[in-house]
């Protein structure tokens, strides 16, 4: 449709030239065939909604209580239609099983999709604020629970009551925003490093000297929740960071670059998500995961509805199956862990700790400016 | 030629308002958010601690990446055009290579094969020093711009510079290096002062290099603080101090060139005599062993440690061939990227085409006051970072063009303007203008001499210019990625999709895909171009 405009073909060369190209896409996709089929990385496409392994239940898994979306106790003549704009930065690996079963689900419901990082979403957001006074999506499904206080706080988020979270831990359950998935922050060994280490006081120990890697609370929120956790907890503080740095730890971007660094022997052991170090053990990558004393940091991927939504229902029915039995298992079936038990997926490998979101939310300038001062900006 | 007078400033006045449209509008908008609370916001944000240091390390990084890529590709200019016999086309691709690399993916294929732990420490031990941290910014990044600098030297080389100086001073009992001194770098100070303006900004500009390559040492530049800024951009303070210092970006662009563009002025030169070539002597040959083996050191090594990652089963195994796979390629690519290719080529395109029609019109607009003016104006849209330039373009066209790929056609003809302008500028201004008089004499009116004359002496620069702007706008990860809409996702969203999902190896066959992309035409019609660039060039002299 938006094509439209552009419909009129470019100038001669150009045309040649496009044709050109387009041909060696097709080469370039033909070669690559035998290689895509067999690899089965579960992505399936939300456009042609296959039933994926991830979104196990049947269609007749609506009707399952716990579920609750198709809310079978409201009148049927309210059963949510029309289109609703998902604004996320979780991965596409994760969302595209969530809106293949949602579908399923809800198949009066169009869900269009802007996916981006958390940096990018973010300021499209800020950008949307300006320009339109509210932020383009219906549904907020992030990383990491900082943005989404900023926004609860400047009242973009609608209060209400999903009916399915009742049975959630109250540590995933807020007035505008849900957890949806936890993301635990552990550590991550090169399997032949010798010792183990078992605890974060471990990382720095001198036989891990120039060769911890850890991420920048500065880029990735994950990191962030780490540093809250630290500066929070008495027996750590910032003063751990300024020990990390004594003992050599090098500060990289994102927690995915620490577990390739661990992985490819740059560093013995680093501070990562458990998502990732997973994954690339899974793929045979020589890493391991620890689950280091005194708990993994986890913290949780939010989600809520935007305040000035024009399709309430749709959104709000959109929340309640990612919490329900079904979303949830096709979040556990992308390989995380999720927010309701029996959802299957990863189970957690020892303690968790949390960090206090909200005062580290009030913090947040004066905690990354410290760590500057430590790990340099 | 009153006629003439008014079509020119009709030219330039359709030129302004397009650049006041699609840069002007959106670089004040941008400005006007970073003042949103008053200067107050403006000068915290650019008078901290960091701010103040990353402000700091953008220039002089930038300084030494226009001087080395302007170093290395009038070095490679000057063999290829100069001294290479039978070799010369291998060596003019070669040049042009990191071109068709996307810089993000050229970082990451250096520091796979030379950096700690890369091929080359595994296979003999030996690491680059200082790969992550500054030293290898300024390095990978003047890798990616010595193309753009090595094509503005050589086409100047190729027409500008007059061989019959050069032979006559040879005559006379010069000595090569005497030449090049009194002759052939001041006849070539034109071209070198406008490729080191283009350099500057693409070192001032890079984000994918510093940020893998800079954050191990804790060297923040400017766009790495601006995209760390817009990674909290839920608070207001960052968001604004995110929009401050992409303003100050466009501030430190507004200073060099206009200053670059003052100094260069209107000095025109007609080359008289066939082109020069082919020469060589011991030194000549010398200098075509070395250019041949940097191209293999800068370009191909990395380039096969990237394809020796993508083949692999997984990050930390070595590449042997027990753990050969081609399962990350399948990882790579989903159904959609297909759409998305399809999308990135139109758009690219089209903003390739509509470039080459503006810088068009400011060429052929009045040359000084508010001709000179445009030509400044267009560079501000590639000095700002992408994502921030993405956010003005929102800012000033959101609410017409929301979500349509016409909002991301904007962004990419106010960043690629620029591009195709300057490639285009040092042909235009190495026609030769008695050809011109002489027809115009002859009764021939304006639009014939267009036709029979001006064109067919520039074809392979506008088919140059117009292959630059396809492959950057390609490559361009960022506008889109923050622009796109339902059903007008390009192929940055399909990249950062694959990149964010972290793992290298899969990153690594998307990289190895998207440069087969792009390369597989490109290569024989650059190859094919520059030859016919030479042999119009002299047929034209």
């Amino acid at each position: 449709m938006s094509l439209q405009p552009f419909a009129a073909p470019p100038r001669r060369a150009p045309v040649a030239l496009t044709v050109a190209l387009t041909a060696s896409v097709v080469l370039v996709l033909g070669a690559c065939a035998p290689g895509a089929s067999p690899s089965a990385s579960g992505q399936p496409s939300a456009s042609a909604a296959p039933p994926s392994t991830a979104a196990s239940g049947s269609p007749s898994a609506t009707a399952d209580g716990a579920s609750g979306s198709a809310s079978p106790s409201a009148e049927a003549s309210e059963a949510p239609t029309g289109s609703i704009i998902l604004y996320t930065s979780v991965p596409q690996t994760t969302v595209d099983p969530v809106l293949v079963a949602f579908g399923e689900a809800h198949p009066d419901v169009t869900v269009e999709l802007f996916r981006a990082p958390t940096g990018e979403l973010s300021a499209r957001i800020a950008a949307d604020l300006r320009d339109q006074g509210r932020a383009g999506g219906d549904i907020l499904w992030l990383t990491d629970p900082l943005s989404v206080q900023a926004y609860a706080e400047d009242g973009m988020l609608r209060s209400w009551s999903p009916r399915n979270a009742a049975d959630l831990d109250p540590a995933y359950v807020n007035d505008t925003f849900w957890g949806t998935r936890v993301l635990n922050m552990l550590i991550v060994r090169g399997t032949d490093v010798e010792p183990t280490p078992t605890s974060w006081e471990d990382l720095t120990d001198p036989a891990f000297a120039e060769s911890v890697a850890i991420p920048n609370p500065a880029f990735a929120g994950s990191a962030f929740g780490a540093l809250g956790y630290f500066a929070q907890t008495s027996e750590y503080g910032l003063d751990f960071y300024r020990r990390l740095k004594d003992n050599g730890a090098i500060q990289l971007n994102a927690p995915d670059e620490v577990t390739t660094g661990v992985a490819e022997g740059r560093f013995k052991v680093g501070m990562t998500l458990d998502f990732s170090a997973r994954s690339a053990a899974e793929k045979g990558s020589p890493v391991e995961l620890v689950w280091p004393e005194p708990g993994a940091i986890a913290m949780y991927g939010p989600i809520g509805v935007v305040e000035a939504t024009e399709n309430a229902g749709a959104s709000e029915a959109f929340v309640e199956f990612v919490l329900s039995q079904d979303g949830q298992e096709a979040i556990a079936g992308s390989g995380w862990e999720p927010v309701r038990e029996g959802a299957g997926g990863p189970e957690p490998g020892g303690e968790q700790v949390r960090p206090d979101w909200a005062e580290a939310f009030g913090r947040q300038e004066e905690l990354l400016e410290e760590y500057a001062t430590i790990f340099g900006g | 030629m009153a006629e003439v007078r008014g079509a020119r400033v009709a030219a330039t006045t359709l030129a302004l308002a397009a650049a006041a449209a699609v840069i002007g509008l959106p670089v004040l908008r941008l400005a006007a958010t970073a003042m949103e609370h008053g200067p107050t916001a403006l000068v915290g944000a650019l008078g901290g601690p960091l701010a103040a240091r990353a402000v700091a390390n953008s220039l002089w990084t930038a300084a030494a990446i226009a001087a080395l890529a302007v170093a290395a590709g009038t070095a490679a200019a000057l063999v290829t055009e100069r001294v290479a016999g039978g070799g010369r086309r291998w060596l003019r691709a070669g040049m042009l290579v990191p071109l068709l690399i996307p810089p993000f993916v050229l970082a990451l294929g250096w520091t796979r094969a030379f950096g700690p732990r890369g091929y080359l420490d595994q296979a003999v031990g030996v690491e680059l020093p200082g790969l992550y941290g500054p030293l290898g910014i300024v390095l990978v990044v003047a890798v990616a711009a010595a193309p753009v600098a090595y094509l503005i030297v050589a086409a100047a080389l190729a027409s500008r510079v007059e061989p019959d100086l050069e032979r006559a001073a040879r005559m006379s009992g010069a000595g090569r290096l005497t030449v090049l001194r009194t002759v052939t770098l001041p006849l070539l100070r034109p071209a070198l002062l406008g490729a080191t303006v283009v350099a500057f900004i693409f070192g001032l500009n890079a984000f994918g290099v510093p940020a893998v390559l800079g954050a191990p040492a804790a060297f923040g530049t400017i766009t790495t603080r601006l995209y760390q800024d817009l990674a909290f951009s839920a608070s207001d303070a960052a968001f604004e101090r995110a929009t401050a210092l992409a303003t100050s970006l466009v501030v430190v662009a507004v200073v060099v060139v206009g200053a670059a563009d003052a100094l260069l002025g209107g000095r025109r030169a007609a080359r008289t005599g066939l082109p020069a070539g082919g020469g060589g002597g011991q030194a000549g040959r010398l200098g075509v062993a070395i250019l041949a083996v940097a191209i293999v050191v800068v370009t191909a090594l990395p380039a096969l440690a990237l394809l020796a990652t993508a083949v692999t089963r997984a990050v930390g195994l070595p590449p042997v061939p027990a753990n050969w796979t081609l399962d990350n390629f399948g990882e790579a690519l989903d159904v959609r990227t297909v759409g998305a290719i399809g999308r990135s080529l139109l758009l690219s395109s089209a903003a390739a085409t509509i470039v080459l029609g503006l810088a068009a019109l400011v060429l052929a607009g009045v040359r000084r006051g508010p001709g000179r003016l445009a030509g400044t104006a267009v560079t501000l849209g590639f000095a700002v970072p992408g994502s921030a330039l993405a956010i003005a373009v929102l800012l000033a066209w959101g609410g017409v063009l929301r979500d349509t790929l016409a909002i991301i056609l904007v962004a990419y003809v106010a960043k690629f303007w620029a591009l195709g302008h300057r490639q285009l500028a040092g042909s235009v201004d190495a026609l030769p203008a008695d050809l011109v008089r002489a027809a115009r004499a002859s009764g021939a009116r304006p639009l014939v001499v267009l036709r029979t004359i001006t064109l067919p002496i520039l074809r392979p620069s506008i088919l140059a210019a117009w292959f630059l702007v396809v492959i950057s706008g390609l490559h361009e990860l960022t506008m889109s990625s923050l622009l796109y809409g339902p059903g007008t996702s390009t192929l940055a969203v399909a990249v950062i999709n694959v990149q964010q999902l972290g793992d290298p190896t899969v990153t690594a066959s998307l990289a190895v895909l998207l440069t087969a992309l792009v390369a597989l035409p490109a290569l024989p019609l650059l190859w094919l171009g520059r030859a016919r660039a030479i042999g119009s060039a002299g047929a034209a002299g």
